[in-house]
């Protein structure tokens, strides 16, 4: 009998994509399922890095979980201490002098410049380009000197305090972080023209991963992958600290693909660093900027706080509920990247294999902060959270 | 869509001096005030541990004086003994000390296995411990 019919069985292949390594040094599996080389599935698995850093902050007295905080994130470690001391500073009614909020904001725009500038390198990178890898990374070192001479150490900053900052900024050191950031705007700039008019970074950039406004909204997006996409939000809108004083435009595009994203990071770094130069030249001495650590109140009132700041990858809230006692009853931390990670599944859907490391890369993603452990109970279908060591036990 | 300028760059660079420091054969610049290797000066310290009770890593065991190191004014005769290993510099013992007792330096070569403790540093600093 001859053959007359070819039955084709469409195959869809699994293909892991970390938990190590998957585009950038992030604890975080990509399971894609493709049918050759178009993904038609993402499954975005995290929990491999949990650390129950909320339930070590509540064994905690109020004053050591500043630094406990400030590890959550390596790159964004400031913006953590920032939400966090300043809903302790709410709950306790201590508002500190103008001077200690400009020193906070020059502290947290390094963060978002140096921020920016890695994720940038690690997209060149991830592209293959890894000359300009390092070159952005060569002039990144510029910054973490900045925020050396401004906290003492290049990257974990623990620089603030409740009622005002760690240490204060000298005339010669003033001067000196301004070279560093006039030094550096001509650089950024080239690296912005780079990104431009590359013909490789155009090919592997534009319109890959488009995220439209509405699906920014419907889930729940935020940062520079929002703004990338249109949709024009802020937490540095809400005035916290001195951001009600310092001029600053918020950037954004609405070209919807990874490489918006990108370029809403380049424009951002240009804008920190015209921030960063109003901060020193109207730097106010209104007050002791360094409060007498051996004075601060120990007593802490009954109490609850909500704050949010703007971290480089977008909003960060925090949740501090304190029931009078030396610990806190509860610190809810919510970082920009649960919302970005997590839902960004869908956004994967069509484009090929190649693209998913871009398309991962692109959103910034920082696993080790946003991991959480919540059971959900099917049968019931609620939600709680656990403890590790009950976790060993078993659940009930 | 033009070509990047990069490629003078690259040239510029091949011909320049390299930007990597050849650590440990070269210095790596540090700031004055970076917050490296600090223990407690025993001339200071009166043993009532609060840097041990405000320290986030949990870093600082009060220990017991040696009998032959005589110091002016510690009652209990306690002093801080700093584990750098668990240490991560955050110097909140050192602005927490009611009586400025802890000496900082910007010393970060702090890695291999002596000297993991501040013991020796603080007792140098009454003439006793190992030099
Ligand atoms: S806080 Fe100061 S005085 Fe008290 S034990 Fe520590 S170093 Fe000594
Ligand atoms: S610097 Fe911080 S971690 Fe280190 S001993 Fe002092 S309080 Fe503890």
């Amino acid at each position: 009998m001859a053959v007359d019919k070819v039955i084709e069985i469409p195959v869809s292949l699994e293909v892991p994509i970390g938990p190590q390594h998957p585009a950038l040094h992030e604890p975080v599996m990509l399971k894609v399922y493709a049918e050759g080389e178009e993904v038609v599935k993402v499954e975005v698995n995290t929990g491999y890095n949990h650390r129950g850093i909320e339930k070590l902050v509540e064994k905690n007295s109020f004053y050591r979980n500043i630094f406990i905080v400030s590890r959550v994130c390596g790159i964004c470690n400031i913006v953590h201490s920032n939400a966090y001391v300043r809903a302790v500073e709410q709950v306790m009614g201590i508002e500190p002098p103008g001077r200690a909020k400009y020193l906070r904001v020059l502290a947290m725009e390094l963060e978002r410049i140096h921020s920016h500038m890695i994720i940038n390198a690690i997209m060149a990178e991830v592209l293959g380009y890894d000359t300009l890898f390092m070159y952005i990374m060569r002039d990144r070192e510029k910054v973490m000197k900045a925020k050396e001479i401004l906290t003492g150490n290049r990257v974990l900053g623990d620089y603030l305090m409740v009622g005002g900052v760690r240490r204060d900024l000298s005339e010669v050191d003033r001067e000196r972080i301004k070279d560093v950031l006039i030094k550096l705007e001509p650089e950024v700039r080239k690296y912005i023209r780079v990104f431009e008019e590359d013909e490789t970074i155009g090919k592997r950039l534009r319109g890959v991963g488009v995220v439209k406004p509405k699906d920014v909204t419907l889930h729940g997006l935020v940062g520079p992958t929002a703004r990338g996409s249109g949709v024009n939000i802020d937490a540095r809108r809400e005035g916290y600290d001195a951001y009600g004083e310092v001029p600053f435009n918020i950037i954004v595009r609405s070209d919807m693909d990874s490489w918006s994203r990108m370029m809403v990071r380049w424009h951002e770094t240009i804008e920190s660093i015209n921030m960063c130069k109003y901060v020193l030249e109207n730097l106010p001495s209104d007050g002791p900027a360094v409060p007498d650590e051996t004075k601060l109140p120990r007593k802490f009132p009954v109490g609850e706080a909500f704050t949010r700041v703007e971290a480089p990858r977008g909003e960060l809230t925090y949740y501090v509920m304190s029931d009078g006692r030396q610990n806190p009853w509860r610190v809810k931390i919510r970082t920009p990247s649960f919302n970005n990670i997590i839902n960004s599944g869908f956004s994967y859907i069509g484009y090929t294999i190649a693209d998913v490391p871009v398309i991962l890369t692109s959103y910034d993603p920082c696993i080790s902060c946003m991991e959480r452990a919540i059971v959900t109970d099917l049968r019931r279908g609620e939600k709680k959270y656990v403890r590790f060591k009950d976790l060993n036990r078993g659940l009930k | 869509m033009g070509k990047p300028s990069l490629l003078k760059e690259v040239l510029k660079w091949f011909i320049g001096r390299p930007v990597t420091i050849q650590y440990p054969y070269e210095e790596t610049p540090i700031e004055n005030r970076f917050r490296g290797r600090h223990f407690a000066d025993l001339n200071k310290c009166t043993g009532c541990s609060l840097c041990a009770i405000e320290c986030p890593a949990d870093a600082i065991t009060m220990e017991k004086l040696p009998e032959e190191v005589s110091v002016p004014k510690n009652p209990r005769r306690i002093y801080p003994v700093i584990s750098y290993g668990k240490c991560v510099y955050c110097y909140r013992c050192v602005t927490v000390c009611p009586f400025d007792a802890y000496i900082t330096t910007n010393d970060y070569k702090i890695t291999g296995p002596a000297r993991l403790y501040s013991r020796d540093y603080s007792l140098q600093s009454v003439g006793g411990g190992a030099q």
